[in-house]
């Protein structure tokens, strides 16, 4: 970037220096206070020093909006633009990123984010912390598993998945009541149900726990060793509606399908608190099969229903 | 569209002019589809002569109707965003012509799915179609997928598809079963149009 660019152009709103070979975007930028896009797509930008120091400090961490760094060199998302606090759009795709920095829930204004085309193997649930993210994608990735806190992402309308590495999805994803575009192809997805070999039966200090919050027996701070008030305060309810229960490390891993309408069907990983504890509409019995057979009626289904259309991208 | 009748070697030196020349063409009874598709690719893609169709959508591709050929053909123009790639369909026994006209799509083949398809639907070929190519596809060749696999640029195509349809047949991958879904237009003649029913493809 030239020197005294600011000088020049002080009132610059939008930037493109896509294609031009630059290794690094200097201090000039920082003196930009209206710039609200910057497009650097295409460069060689990726090392260490590609952007200025003290991006956030800058007017411009306030002013820009969106940041186009598609097709450089980095391997990591540079921690200098994570004090973007008005970004909104921000693309990484086709870069060599390998994760997610979880401080990534610093973009608090961040709408739509790109990362396509990369090597991350897995996702921060603090990317669940963007209150108003509505266009993740992640496709191109090697990504195995989503955490099930992405479904607190409210504002998510699209979510692009295909082409990684995932076999199933967890059953919280049904709660995204605002998505609608979801592409999963290409992701080994299970098509039978896969019996779940690691069921670790819970320790005594479990089972205590499980009956003091199943029995609402009471206690506080002063009763008990700070260790153990604090691993009470951990326990998940068991996701069957029908079962009070909860449980802290012991959980069963159990793949459902849920049919749409008779033509798609997606592997969603519940958790329950035990063997015998199960979905409604499965029969008690704990038989690998039933548990595998398509459900129609119960909730998960009603909002598998809202997201039939979206699938089959 | 039956065998070449009279196969004319056209050029359209702007989009206005293959659009009057497909007029011309489909005003007969008998079109060629080699005769079409050397038209649709005689066509040097100038963006300024179709900008104003070009209406990209964050969140997937968008179908901009840019002539309807008196009921004979639909011509529109798509806009893919990086990464947006369409469902497996078919075309409602139509014909229908695919050219490039900014960018790159990578169109994937697929077969047909046995009539009680319960298997991982079988991928016949793939190519990359570059900036001015036309790939035309029917039923009787098989299914498709149009993606723009690019992370960094977007792409537009032009398609003409005769006769007409407004719905078609998306395909799950990994099953083959299909479902039919109604198409509707992003735009029409440049304005955008609102549609009030919830989203199909489009």
């Amino acid at each position: 970037l030239p020197a005294g660019l600011s000088q020049w152009f002080p009132a610059l709103e939008v930037l493109d220096v896509s294609g031009t070979g630059l290794a690094e975007l200097g201090a000039e930028l920082l003196a930009l206070p209206r710039l609200h896009t910057l497009l650097a797509k295409n460069n060689r930008l990726g090392g260490p020093g590609s952007l200025p120091k003290g991006l956030g400090q800058a007017p411009l961490g306030r002013s820009l909006r969106v940041l186009n760094l598609s097709g450089n060199r980095f391997a990591e998302v540079p921690p200098a633009l994570l004090g973007l606090r008005g970004l909104q759009s921000l693309s990484l795709g086709g870069n060599r990123l390998h994760s997610i920095p979880p401080d990534i829930q610093e973009l608090r204004s961040l709408e739509f984010l790109y990362l396509g085309g990369n090597f991350i193997t897995s996702i921060p649930p603090e990317l669940a912390n963007l209150p108003s993210l509505s266009y993740l994608v992640l496709c191109d990735n090697k990504i195995q598993s989503i955490p099930p806190q992405l479904a607190q992402l409210h504002s998510l309308r699209s979510l692009s998945l295909h082409n990684n590495l995932l076999t199933y999805l967890p059953r919280e994803i049904l709660n995204l009541v605002h998505l609608e575009e979801l592409s999963l192809r290409g992701n080994p997805l299970v098509v039978r149900f896969v019996r779940d070999l690691t069921y670790n039966p819970p320790s005594l200090q479990e089972l205590a726990g499980r009956t003091i919050k199943a029995r609402n027996v009471p206690y506080a701070p002063s009763d008990l060793p700070e260790n153990l008030v604090r691993y009470l305060s951990l326990a998940s309810n068991c996701p069957n509606p029908k079962c009070g229960g909860v449980y802290f490390d012991s959980c069963v891993r159990q793949i459902k399908f849920v049919d749409f309408c008779g033509k798609y069907r997606l592997p969603l990983m519940h958790y329950l608190c035990s063997p015998e504890c199960s979905s409604p509409c499965s029969s008690a019995s704990q038989s690998s099969t039933s548990q595998s057979e398509s459900d129609s009626e119960d909730e998960a289904s009603v909002a598998a229903r809202r997201m039939q259309k979206v699938l089959l991208g | 569209m039956e065998q070449p009748v009279q196969t004319e070697t056209w050029k359209a030196q702007s989009l206005e002019e293959l659009i009057r020349i497909l007029h011309r063409i489909f005003a007969d009874d008998k079109v060629s589809v080699e005769e079409v598709q050397a038209l649709m690719e005689s066509y040097e893609s100038n963006p300024e002569e179709w900008l104003q169709y070009a209406k990209f959508d964050q969140y997937r591709y968008t179908r901009n109707l840019v002539d309807n050929g008196n009921g004979k053909f639909n011509l529109m123009i798509l806009c893919w965003g990086e990464g947006h790639g369409s469902s497996i369909h078919d075309h409602t026994d139509s014909h229908c012509f695919m050219k490039i006209l900014q960018g790159n799509l990578k169109e994937t083949l697929f077969e047909w799915p046995e009539k009680k398809g319960n298997g991982e639907m079988i991928k016949k070929s793939e190519r990359v179609l570059r900036e001015n190519a036309c790939a035309y596809i029917n039923d009787s060749i098989g299914l498709h997928r149009v993606e723009n696999i690019s992370h960094t640029e977007t792409a537009v195509s032009l398609h003409l598809y005769s006769p007409p349809f407004d719905s078609c047949n998306t395909f799950d991958q990994r099953t083959g079963h299909k479902h039919k879904v109604k198409m509707t237009f992003y735009s029409q003649f440049g304005e955008r149009t609102l549609s009030v029913s919830t989203r199909e493809h489009s």
